[in-house]
Formats: structure tokens, sequence, C-alpha cells
């Protein structure tokens, strides 16, 4: 443990304002910015920044991406969600599915996938929790039947965001009633419009419909959809978590809420500029944890502890912001008011949220924990 | 393992033999630690970053940073920072060479020197009745001897020297004419001084946490086993990581000659500053009674976490002037601003 900070050399330099620019040019003047990875779904914004070559970027370009490392897409990825942008379309299979493809998935199907993922055409969901399987995930209950050349799939999945939008799920389900819970684990890509699959969406606190109940009934998977191997889920699916935990990800999500405070209030006194610069303090400081640990995955370390410890920072960083800059602005929220107050209204709803979302405080504390009593950390 | 990795584990092992509870007893009681400084000194580790040309042992601010988180890591009773990073980069820039022994410095607005003669106080004055003295007064930086003029011996909460130094009828041995910029400077080096003091003695604060709860054992199993303890050790080992990296930082924009910009310098120190508390907080509180015990050696880190997050203004007041700092800038240069970081020059 105990990261070095890490330079971005020219043209990652260069790229970053590449990306900076096109948002400007492409953004409306009137853009109300999402809270980082909480963008609007917009296949067309996808498919524009995919023409770009920033979909999908990690995909080498012999499977249509853009072959970059994880700093240069660290790089784009910090842009568009510091300014908001509507992302959501795409987010899941270009952070979460493609490298879980380029890791496990078979020749053929990485040769389909990949370059419609890196040309923003297909959009994935998570299909990992159920009703009963939150932070213990590996007591899901949908199971998969064999079958002559596939698998019949049936149970409930939850929390599915954009199901009714995206065009797969990747789900984890179990494939055998081994004794050893995690060894009867297995992924399989299931497609959303298949026969069986119904959608219904669960209201969320602040009224938004974008989450989802997944009912899968008796839906066929055939066997060259199954991701990695039989019996492997568990292992697969560790492996894409602690990847992507520590991504700008997990301090973006306020950008747009401190712009909006600058812009309307700024800092009147003493105490809202101490406590405006407390917050830059931590921002700036952040950022270079997670870039350092971007530049480490290049380097071929795998800093699965680090990842959840920026995680932890990233998000309590994210709520504390909030609270914060709701004090200093001291006005009553509005949600139809002005973009500040706008902002706030979907922070302050969905703050909660960002503490839980990809392993709650209590679990990823406990990795960490793990990692620090044995010595594990560097 | 990088030169600056190397850097610094150099120093740790230099201090390990040295910077011992016994020193650190007699240090308090004596307000000087004359073994722990001669090793350092001899070593050429306390005036890095010091060029050559004014006898320092060159190198960048950034492995001055190396040289003060190892101080800080074993609460190195010595003025290191001071000599170095801070009173000797103050000298050299004003073409003077650093005297022998420890020198130390502060911020001195009320000290003006006219006819070869000072006039004016300053207080805290870390390690004053030991050290050289160096200080702005007025627009030239001046030299005194150890022990001029009158000194009233005071302390921090570590129990470290910060001594009240009446220079007033005091002629420096040196002076010279100094840049409008060197006042400015001597706070950014002595907040990112602190910040790297700070970063140093969380991580031993995180190691010595991590040992204790291991070993302890209440209800049949070691107390770090307890989910609410082990959050304790993960706060710690957070604060630790963000302190160092906002020092390192911080440390690495000022390149190999250069100094640290400002906004870098007030982001670190207000991270480290914050991170002090918290740290010094969840690891009492994670070893119980016995981490309040004095034989028990966190005291001697945390309180001195406690009294350097306080120094050359406090985190506050740099994040105050980091916040104005922005808010003059404007709403659409925040992020560009934020997102600047380390670009390499080639």
């Amino acid at each position: 443990m105990i990261f070095s900070p890490t330079s971005l050399s020219a043209a990652e330099d260069a790229l970053r304002h590449e990306v900076r620019a096109w948002l400007a040019k492409t953004l409306p003047t009137d853009f109300r910015p999402g809270l980082g990875l909480g963008g609007r779904h917009d296949p067309e914004f996808s498919r524009a920044l995919a023409a770009q070559g920033w979909v999908g970027m990690s995909i080498p370009e012999e499977y249509g991406g853009a072959g970059a490392t994880t700093v240069e897409r660290f790089v784009v990825v910090e842009e568009l969600l510091a300014a908001g942008a509507p992302i959501t379309a795409h987010w899941i299979a270009e952070r979460q599915t493609a490298p879980a493809l380029l890791r496990f998935g078979t020749e053929e199907q990485r040769r389909w996938f990949l370059p419609r993922i890196a040309a923003g055409e297909c959009f994935f969901s998570l299909g990992m929790s159920e009703p009963d399987a939150g932070s213990d995930l590996a007591s899901v209950k949908t199971t998969a039947v064999r079958e002559d050349d596939g698998w019949r799939v049936s149970g409930t999945k939850v929390w599915t965001t954009n199901a009714h939008l995206n065009h797969f799920f990747v789900v984890l389900c179990r494939t055998s009633t081994a004794d050893d819970r995690h060894a009867g684990l297995s992924q399989l890509i299931v497609d959303l419009s298949s026969p069986g699959v119904s959608v219904s969406p669960i209201p969320l606190i602040d009224g938004e419909l974008h989450v989802n109940e997944v009912v899968l009934d008796d839906v066929y998977v055939p066997d060259d959809r199954v991701l990695g191997d039989i019996g492997q889920g568990w292992t697969q699916v560790t492996a894409e978590l602690a990847h992507e935990r520590s991504g700008p990800d997990r301090y973006c999500s306020v950008i747009g809420l401190l712009h909006s405070y600058l812009a309307e209030i700024g800092v009147p006194d003493d105490r809202s500029a101490a406590a405006f610069g407390r917050i830059a303090a931590r921002l700036w400081s952040i950022r270079q944890l997670s870039l350092a640990v971007a530049r480490s995955l290049d380097e071929g370390e795998a800093p699965a502890t680090e990842a959840a410890l920026v995680k932890d920072v990233g998000t309590i960083f994210e709520q504390q912001t909030v609270e914060t800059i709701r004090e200093i602005a001291a006005l009553e929220i509005d949600p139809e008011g002005s973009m500040l107050q706008q902002l706030l209204a979907e922070c302050v709803m969905n703050a909660p949220s960002w503490t839980l979302r990809g392993g709650t405080t209590e679990i990823l504390r406990g990795i960490a924990a793990k990692a620090l009593t044995r010595g594990g950390a560097r | 393992m990088s030169e600056i990795d190397e850097l610094r584990d150099a120093v740790a092992d230099v201090l390990r033999a040295r910077s011992t509870a016994e020193a650190l007893e007699a240090a308090e009681r004596d307000g000087w630690a004359p073994d722990v400084w001669s090793a350092l000194a001899e070593g050429g580790f306390a005036t890095v970053a010091v060029p050559e040309s004014a006898g320092g042992s060159g190198g960048s601010v950034a492995q001055a940073c190396a040289v003060l988180e190892a101080c800080g890591a074993a609460s190195a009773p010595v003025p290191v920072a001071e000599t170095g990073l801070l009173a000797g980069r103050l000298l050299a820039s004003a073409g003077l060479s650093v005297p022998e022994g420890p020198v130390t410095t502060v911020a001195s607005p009320g000290v003006s020197f006219s006819d070869g003669v000072l006039a004016g106080a300053v207080d805290r004055v870390p390690w004053g009745r030991s050290a050289s003295l160096a200080l702005v007064a007025g627009s030239s930086v001046v030299v005194v001897a150890p022990g001029s003029g009158v000194v009233t011996p005071g302390r921090n909460i570590a129990g470290e020297p910060r001594d009240h130094v009446d220079l007033t009828g005091v002629r420096p041995l040196e002076s010279a004419p100094v840049g409008p910029d060197a006042v400015e400077d001597l706070r950014r080096r002595g907040a990112l001084s602190r910040a790297a003091l700070i970063a140093g003695a969380a991580r031993a604060v995180l190691d010595l946490t991590v040992r204790y709860t291991g070993e302890r054992e209440q209800f049949g199993r070691p107390v770090a086993k307890f989910p609410a303890v082990a959050a304790h050790l993960v706060q710690i080992a957070e604060q630790a990581e963000i302190a160092a990296m906002a020092a390192r930082s911080a440390a690495e924009g000022a390149g190999e000659e250069g100094e640290p910009a400002a906004l870098d310098v007030a982001a670190a120190f207000s991270v480290a500053s914050d991170a002090a508390g918290a740290v010094a907080t969840a690891a009492h509180q994670a070893t119980g009674a016995m981490g309040m015990t004095r034989e028990f050696g966190l005291g001697v880190l945390t309180r001195r976490l406690w009294s350097w997050r306080d120094e050359w203004g406090g985190g506050a007041a740099w994040a105050a002037e980091l916040g104005r700092s922005l808010a003059a800038g404007g709403a659409d240069a925040f992020w560009p601003t934020i997102s600047r970081g380390l670009v390499a020059s080639s």
C-alpha cells in the first residue's frame, strides 16, 4: 500500500483536452449534467462517442476497440463523468462486460460482441443481485438446468438498471447443486428480448424508473452464450468487481454540483471558503489516488485492496460533499429550482445509493480489513 | 523500487536504532536529541533539496519530503524539515550558505532589519534554543547564531521545542537581499513539510495499530477480528493513503528544481491536517486504554499529529485559501484546475 503519484504523459494529457473540447461542442449549452455514472440513457450519444473511438477503448483493435491502456480509458471516462454526460446506455457493456469477455469469453463471443460494444450498439445490464442475494452474492438462487445444447434459466434478478432499454445481461446463476455454494455458480449471457424474460420497474424514492426486477421463466440460453467456464462464475464475478471498483465513477458524481455551486453562489465568507476548499482538496487527492491505481493496473498489478479503499474513500467523499454544499448553500431545495437546486435535490435523494452500489461500504471495509490484518496490503 | 522509496527506506534505517522510545523521552526532557541529529546530518539527510552550491545535499522537494515521511514515521525529534527544506532553501534562494548544525525558521512578519540590527520577536520557533535561525526580515534574509536574543522556551503538544525568540538588538551573522516570493514560498514549503511529516506518522500509526489489534485478544479472539474494530483499521489505512498521496503529489509537482504550487500545497495540507485527527481518533479507539499509556508508544505519534496539523497556519486556513482561489477562478475553471494533475514534461 501507499501509492506514488503518477504523471500523465503529454499524449495522455492531450487526449483529456480532446475529449473536453468534444464534449463542449457536443453537449447542449443548457445541458443538465447527470450525477457521474447516473447520467441519462442516450443511445445516440453513445454511438457518437463510439464514432470518436471512445467507447470500449481498452478492447483490442482486432475486436473493434482502440487497444488503449487503463490510464487512457481513465482519462476519457473521467472527463465524461465530470461533465455528467449521458453515458448510461453503454456504461456497463464497456466497463464491465467487455473486460469480462476479453478474459473469459470464447473467440466467437469476442468476435460477435466486442465490435458491437465498441460501436455503441450493444448495451448490457448486470444480472447479479436477487431478492435474497445482496451483499451475500453467493446465495443466488436463479438456476440453469441443462438441456441438449444449452440451458433453461429460471429465477428473479433485481436492481437491474435499464434492463428495459438494454440488449443483454450477464446472469450469475446456479448450474449445479454442489455443496460448496461457490462452486456451483456460472455466468450466462441472456438476451433480454428472449421469450420468458419479463422486466418490470422498481420505483425508487425519487420516483425514477430505471431500476428493474427481471423475472426469468424457463428462458433458453444456448451453449455458446455461456461466459467462461461452467462452475467458475464466482471466480469470474469477483475478478470483475475487484478490477472495476477504483475508477473515477467513485468520485465524479458531485462535479456538476460543485460547478453549479460556484456558478450560483461562490464563497461569500471564510466558512464557505474553507468548506469548499476542503472538498476540493479531497477531490484533488482522491483522483490522484484513483489514477495511481489505474497506472498500477497497466503495470500488471492487481491492487484489489487499494481499489476497495479508493471506492470507500471516494463514495464517502461524495456523500460528505452533498451535505457540505447543502449547508453552505443554505437554501430550501426546490427540485424544480435553479440548476444548483435541481442537482442538490437529485444528489440528496441518490447519495445513499453511492455507498451501496458496487459493494457496500461494510463489504468493502471487510475486504480491506482482511488484507490489512493478514499483511496482504502492500 | 524507485529512488525516492530507497531514500525513504534509508532514512528509516538510520532512525530505527536511534529514534527509540528512550531517545524520545530524553529529547522531550532535554529539548534536544544529539545522537538522532548527528546521524541524520552525517548522512546528509537534513539538507536534501538544498543545492550543493549552498552547502546542501542537493535533490528535489519530493526527495526532501520522502526524508520527512521517514522522520514523521519515526517521530524524529529534530529540525530536519526546518534545516533543509525550509531554512536551507530560503538561504540558498538568497545566495547564502547553510550554517553548520541545525537551522530553523518560521514566518516572521513582525521582524524588521535596519542598520545591521534586528527588531521584533518571533514565536513558536521549532528548536529555537538549539538551532541557527534564518528569517526574512524586511527585504532581507538574515541568519543569527543559536541562542541569540532572548529565548523563552515553549513546546507543542508533542513536547517538541517551540520557542519564543526576541531578536531586538541582535546583529545577524549574515544577511542578503531576498526576492519578493521568498516569504510565500517558505510558507508553502512549511505547510508541505507538515503534510509529509503527517503522512509518515499516519503510516506508522497504522502499522502499530494493526499489530496491536492482531495480538490483543478479547472474547477469545484478536480484537481486529471484530468488524467494528476492523473498520477503524480501514479508516486509518485510508487516511494514511490519502494523506501520503496528497503530500507526494504536491511535492512531485515542484519538479526537479522548482517550488511546489499554491493549489497543490493547500490541498495537500488540508487533506493531511484532517487525516491527522481522523487517524489519531481511530487509532486510540482501536487500541483502547493501552494506547493511552506513555509506555505503548502510540502517543509519541498521535501527539505529533495533533501538533503538526495546526502549524504553518493549520489546515482550515489553507482550505479557505484554496476555496477562495477556486471561486475566484470561476465555475468553468473548477474541474480543469482540479484535474490538471501532474503531466510529464517530456
